[in-house]
């Protein structure tokens, strides 16, 4: 085996993938992929975003571009703990394109290899919207968005050898950024560690694990169902009970409920946001977590 | 285009005959709001199901869904009397509230996030599949092939009340009849397109029709044509300028009402003057 024709071999290889020629066509199902693999991507791949930042990910209308865009797609980017169940299946059924089927790969699956919390031990409905694979917002944990960063590198280099060493190269750059953040964050935080917040839905338990807070009242009963009013004053009775000073809203949620709570506890109303984009000029990932634990820091000093 | 609006436009061709002619007929009864209320009597069967904790795709909450439609179907035959202080579409509303809140306190038991019943009761033209427009399109051409086959009965009943009671027609079966043909039609094409473009070709084809011509089959005729243009029309400019479908669709039908209104009004004044 002579070890020089391993690089003519390669590039002959490449030469047949259409990927060595054209950036890769990249569609991601929500923001917070799309940030990260234009991150990893730089400007070696085009990346769209099926969801806008401030529409609910449990529900996404589809458009006829989206069909489109999966048809042409050379990855697609989904969460694949049944956060987007509802939506996608139906999308990828009419795009039938066979590079993006699952077990491609051009099919990257961010929760795998992901350790999901709140994963129930027994499936029921009388639990409401419960996911079977665990809660999928785990992209407000950076430790976690650096893992699928890893992944989306991992699957560009795969897919477009070529461009392999510059995709590890911005891997790094991220991985750096997020490392480089992460002290101040825990260090903006700290003063907070332990306290009890509030929030809308139960998208919050990833954030909370990593910088020590407990999230564990939400104004919706149960996930999906909206609030009742014997549940709301359940929820401002332990609030005042437990000192909770601040509830974490997202753009698509009922922003005047929380209001309501608030009032009659003191607490204040928290913008918050899962996805990069969804409050002005947090477009990428790093500025999107700086925004998210500024707001946090802001209620509750 | 094609490839990403071929069923959409199938759908579009294939499925709205029926629902223009049964416009026809839920506009000449003044009965306007019924596929609403039908639509919202099926979701409440649906929600039934679900706290008997039912397959949501299961063969049995299909059947309490029909049987829930099969009530209201009921309902709309006995209060449809000929002499009434209470007008018939006041009846279709408050059968629409009252469904709708019984379903918002079902599912507040049920546990359930009303979202899905919602994804699962309305459907998005754009994603239609081969299947849907199959199965929609075979239970259309029966539920057709029994108002063409009894078309003697169903139209004076709609039409010419009076006559058709005293011929001795029993209308009040005809109605049931009616009803129950429309609540399946309701319920299948709502899957496949939702409420908003379901009221939609119910409605503004027939209201055209009645528009432009007297007899029956002419205002079929007229009923039809538009509902092919507007419902081709709106899905190009949906792809165009990539807009939702449904809606786009309903907003086409909308101008194209528009634009009959005021041809017909330019057409009658110089007639007129």
């Amino acid at each position: 085996m002579k070890i020089r024709s391993i690089p003519i071999a390669l590039a002959i290889a490449s030469a047949f993938l259409p990927s060595a020629h054209a950036k890769l066509n990249v569609v991601a199902t929500l923001p917070d992929y799309a940030a990260v693999a234009r991150e990893i991507g730089g400007g070696k791949v085009e990346v769209t975003a099926l969801a806008k930042p401030t529409e609910d990910p449990h529900f996404v209308d589809a458009r006829p571009s989206f069909v489109v865009k999966l048809r042409t797609a050379d990855v697609l980017i989904e969460g694949g703990a049944e956060l987007e169940a509802g939506w996608l299946p139906p999308l990828l059924q009419n795009a039938r394109n066979a590079k993006i089927e699952r077990g491609k790969p051009g099919r990257v699956v961010a929760s795998e290899g992901i350790r999901l919390l709140d994963v129930p031990a027994t499936l029921s409905r009388a639990a409401g919207d419960v996911h079977a694979s665990g809660n999928p917002h785990f992209m407000v944990d950076p430790i976690i968005a650096k893992a699928v960063a890893q992944h989306i590198a991992q699957a560009f280099a795969g897919l477009d050898p070529a461009n392999a060493a510059g995709y590890q190269a911005n891997y790094a750059k991220f991985e750096a950024s997020i490392d480089a953040k992460l002290q101040d964050w825990g260090r903006a935080l700290l003063p907070f560690k332990g306290q009890p917040l509030a929030a809308y839905h139960d998208s919050w338990v990833y954030f909370a694990h990593r910088f020590g807070f407990t999230i564990e009242t939400f104004l919706e009963p149960k996930p999906g169902i909206p609030p009742s009013p014997s549940h709301l004053a359940e929820v401002i009775g332990r609030m005042k009970k437990e000192h909770v000073r601040a509830i974490l809203v997202e753009p698509f949620q009922n922003r005047k409920i929380a209001e309501k709570v608030a009032s009659s506890t003191g607490a204040h109303v928290v913008d918050a946001a899962q996805f990069p984009g969804a409050i002005p000029n947090t477009d990428g990932y790093v500025a999107h977590i700086d925004g998210l634990v500024a707001r946090v820091v802001a209620a509750l000093k | 285009m094609w490839e990403v609006m071929f069923w959409p436009v199938v759908a579009c061709v294939l499925l709205p005959w029926l629902l223009v002619y049964l416009g026809i007929h839920v506009v000449q009864r003044g009965i306007i709001f019924i596929d609403i209320a039908m639509a919202q009597m099926a979701s409440l069967g649906i929600c039934v199901a679900v706290l008997l904790r039912l397959d949501l795709e299961s063969p049995a909450t299909f059947a309490i869904a029909l049987g829930f439609t099969l009530v209201g179907a009921a309902l709309f035959s006995f209060t449809g009397k000929r002499e009434s202080k209470v007008p018939q579409e006041a009846v279709i509303g408050i059968s629409y509230v009252v469904a709708a809140a019984a379903a918002v306190l079902l599912l507040s038991r049920a546990a359930e996030g009303d979202e899905e019943i919602k994804n699962m009761l309305v459907g998005n033209i754009l994603l239609v599949t081969p299947g849907d427009v199959w199965k929609c399109f075979a239970l259309f051409a029966l539920v057709g092939a029994f108002h063409f086959a009894f078309r003697k009965k169903f139209v004076p009943a709609s039409f010419d009340r009076e006559a058709a009671c005293q011929q001795g027609l029993r209308v009040r079966l005809w109605d049931f009849l009616f009803y129950a043909s429309f609540g399946f039609v309701v319920t299948g094409f709502v899957r496949i397109a939702g409420v908003l473009l379901i009221f939609t070709y119910l409605i503004v084809p027939a209201v055209c029709g009645i528009h432009l011509a007297r007899s029956f089959r002419n205002r079929l005729l007229i009923g039809w044509a538009l509902s092919l243009v507007g419902g081709v029309a709106g899905l190009f400019l949906s792809f165009q300028f990539d807009l939702p479908s449904g809606a786009a669709i309903v907003c086409t039908f909308g101008a194209l009402l528009l634009l009959v209104a005021l041809g017909a009004g330019l057409a009658s004044r110089k007639s007129g003057g």
